[in-house]
């Protein structure tokens, strides 16, 4: 009853890994930059993806509008959502002991998820925009996940150029490495905040229109991401951004790997594992982060 | 406290009004049943199917003077697809809310945890959606079996393949107790029948991704996929099966193919699949057709399923049963429906001393441009199998 693995179903696999871990690092790096520049660990940022998911949906089911053409409505939106959550409620414990914060996000996260189903209910819906695949030689890539994949990796890159060009993104990395010291050079600490909280939610935002093609969506579609994102962030490297890219690669390969080599029960097990192992060895992160 | 001087008053005013006997059926407080569902979760769709038979039920009975000269009227809580709070929601409604008896959650996992919670408060629970035959085989008194058992849901699609000839079979699953227990049934169904099974791999609740799942299946190369699945798995699979170029001769899954929204979320791509199912409205059973013209018109644009109708018939099998007993007694209860033989809108119902069912009727059907026709077993088939399974870009 074992089945044979090839190296082209080796190959299929990987690709396939790829492909997630894109996504995961896009959505991660969101995490990965409000716990860097706030030292807050947002709970709520899968839910947020979620809300961005949700955006999408809407947006193809009442206008017909290209789910991929929604991302120009999901990101500003989140952005915004973002801004106001920063503004009304996270600026208050960003000071405040982790618990606190960590308290908070979980409420945002379940008011989040409570509120859609409110407001959307428990239905499932999803998207269908994209089927099928490209062929190449032997290997088929999902036409959605291929799209998805490219769209997190510009998106990523994106960032990053945000990050390490700009006057802003040098400001958003300064208040990172030393609030105290950037308000001295003049920085508007509490705009950083902001913008960042923003952006994250973007980011999550992009998420959840990406996988709006791929995945069922409802309500509690955001939690998965966020301990995804956890994961990525803590293999990376918290608060060294490339390393979101590296973490979330390597955890779609650990994942589609463990399945195909092991069994597809124990792939999540299979990155936890890694998960403590990284925290036990490397604490800061394969690339270093900041301990 | 308050409530230590009114409980007294209230049960010596209710006690009055029994013994005076006159008392209009409105004027007594309705018989309270209770339930907790999942509403919310992975599991939302089906419940709330469940949930809306549930309501159409106590609606017909109501409207029909009740039982006992009672009203009834449903307790129900939303247990989020999670078996742990269903345990805690079963314990609230017999405890603190005091109802008179209970009606089963929706799945197999959520039910096996609530089962101890009735069992210990010797409270009758018709269980209308647990398939799982383990649930009944563990000694418990008060919990009764609506509908078929989990082994059997991939009975007819095994049955067909073997009388086109077909050899070999792979089963994928999730991981939890009901499609686990189809995969040991389908296992042991398919050695009786000849076929040989070639590949077998569970994976976690809540999988988003199946690709190396279904490229180590692809090379096992079967003739025919069987899914024990729920409905996000469902769709997740058949998407990334077009997607791999993965296509079986024959392709079918248990629960969640059946629900109209599959074929309305995969379209085309759902033509072809094989689906097992409960109950459709089309069967001949008394008053199905009735019960479905009456759920459409109650919840207009809600997804009938057999969940709707199970749900419904679990309610009915309750509602007779306390009539039999003619008491709200659990144990009276319990010797009622175990001496049942009772016809619902979903089929027959009885059950064996364990509370096991063995008369309800298990169908297969397949999608045929976007109907759900019945195909198996054949004196309930409304048509023809359309075999094999053409390319995915044929269809």
């Amino acid at each position: 009853m074992t089945v044979v693995i090839t190296p082209t179903m080796i190959g299929q696999v990987i690709i396939s890994g790829l492909l997630a871990g894109a996504l995961y690092a896009m959505v991660a790096l969101g995490l990965g930059l409000i716990f860097g520049v706030m030292r807050v660990l947002n709970v709520a940022h899968g839910p947020l993806l979620m809300l961005g998911a949700y955006t999408t949906f809407w947006l193809f089911q009442l206008l017909g509008l290209n789910p991929y053409l929604s991302l120009l409505v999901s990101m500003p939106l989140l952005f915004l959502a973002g801004v106001v959550l920063q503004r009304v409620l996270v600026h208050r414990v960003v000071d405040a002991p982790e618990l606190s914060s960590l308290l908070l996000m979980f409420g945002v996260s379940i008011a989040l998820v409570n509120l859609a189903q409110l407001g959307f209910t428990s239905d499932v819906r999803s998207v269908e925009y994209l089927t099928g695949s490209f062929i190449l030689g032997p290997f088929a890539f999902s036409k959605s996940r291929v799209i998805a994949c490219a769209f997190a990796l510009a998106i990523t890159a994106g960032a990053f150029v945000l990050l390490k060009k700009t006057r802003l993104g040098k400001a958003i990395r300064a208040v990172s490495q030393s609030r105290e010291v950037a308000q001295v050079c003049g920085i508007n600490v509490q705009r950083i905040h902001l913008i960042t909280f923003g952006a994250a939610s973007a980011l999550a935002a992009a998420g959840g229109t990406l996988v709006a093609v791929m995945v069922a969506i409802q309500p509690e579609m955001g939690q998965v991401y966020t301990f995804k994102s956890f994961l990525v962030i803590v293999l990376g490297g918290a608060g060294n951004y490339p390393g979101a890219l590296l973490g979330g690669l390597l955890l779609g390969l650990i994942e589609q790997l463990s399945s195909l080599f092991i069994t597809t029960q124990v792939n999540e097990a299979v990155a936890y594992v890694l998960l403590v192992l990284v925290l036990l060895l490397r604490p800061t992160g394969l690339l270093k982060g900041r301990s | 406290m308050a409530t230590n001087i009114w409980q007294p008053m209230l049960a010596a005013v209710l006690g009055l009004a029994v013994l005076a006997g006159s008392v209009p059926a409105s004027a007594q407080a309705p018989i309270k049943i209770g339930a907790s569902l999942s509403l919310t979760g992975t599991y939302a769709a089906l419940g709330q199917n469940q949930h809306r038979g549930y309501q159409l039920c106590a609606k017909h009975v109501n409207e029909k003077g009740g039982v006992l000269g009672r009203k009834i009227e449903f307790v129900l809580y939303d247990d989020q697809s999670l078996p742990a709070t269903g345990v805690r929601l079963y314990e609230k409604l017999i405890t603190q809310d005091k109802v008179d008896a209970v009606l089963g959650p929706y799945s197999s996992a959520i039910t096996e945890a609530v089962a101890n919670v009735n069992d210990r408060y010797k409270m009758p629970m018709v269980a209308p959606m647990a398939s799982t035959t383990s649930i009944f085989k563990k000694g418990r008194k008060y919990i009764f079996m609506v509908q078929s058992p989990a082994e059997v849901y991939l009975e007819g699609l095994l049955d067909v393949a073997a009388k086109q000839g077909l050899k070999t079979v792979a089963i994928v699953n999730e991981d939890t107790l009901f499609p686990k227990a189809t995969v040991q049934g389908t296992i042991e169904l398919a050695k009786k029948k000849g076929l040989q099974v070639v590949f077998v791999e569970a994976y976690p609740k809540g999988n988003t991704d199946f690709s190396a799942l279904l490229t180590k299946m692809k090379a096992a190369n079967p003739d025919v996929l069987g899914a024990a699945t729920y409905f996000d798995d469902a769709l997740a699979i058949t998407r990334q099966m077009k997607e791999l170029n993965v296509n079986p001769k024959m392709y079918g899954v248990t629960v969640g193919g059946d629900l109209p929204k599959f074929y309305e979320q995969l379209g085309r791509n759902a033509e072809y699949i094989y689906g097992a199912t409960q109950w459709e409205p089309e069967l001949p059973y008394p008053g199905s057709q009735q019960f479905a013209q009456a759920y459409k018109k109650e919840f207009p644009g809600a997804d009938l399923s057999y969940h709707s109708a199970g749900g419904y018939a679990g309610c009915q099998i309750l509602v007779e049963g306390v009539k039999r007993a003619g008491s709200l007694d659990g144990e009276k209860i319990r010797e009622a429906i175990l001496k049942m033989d009772y016809d619902t809108v979903y089929g027959g119902f009885k059950v064996d001393q364990d509370g096991f069912q063995v008369s309800h009727k298990m169908v297969m059907f397949q999608w045929q441009e976007g109907r759900k026709v019945i195909v198996w077993p054949a004196e309930l088939a409304a048509g023809k199998t359309r075999f094999p399974t053409p390319p995915w870009n044929q269809r």
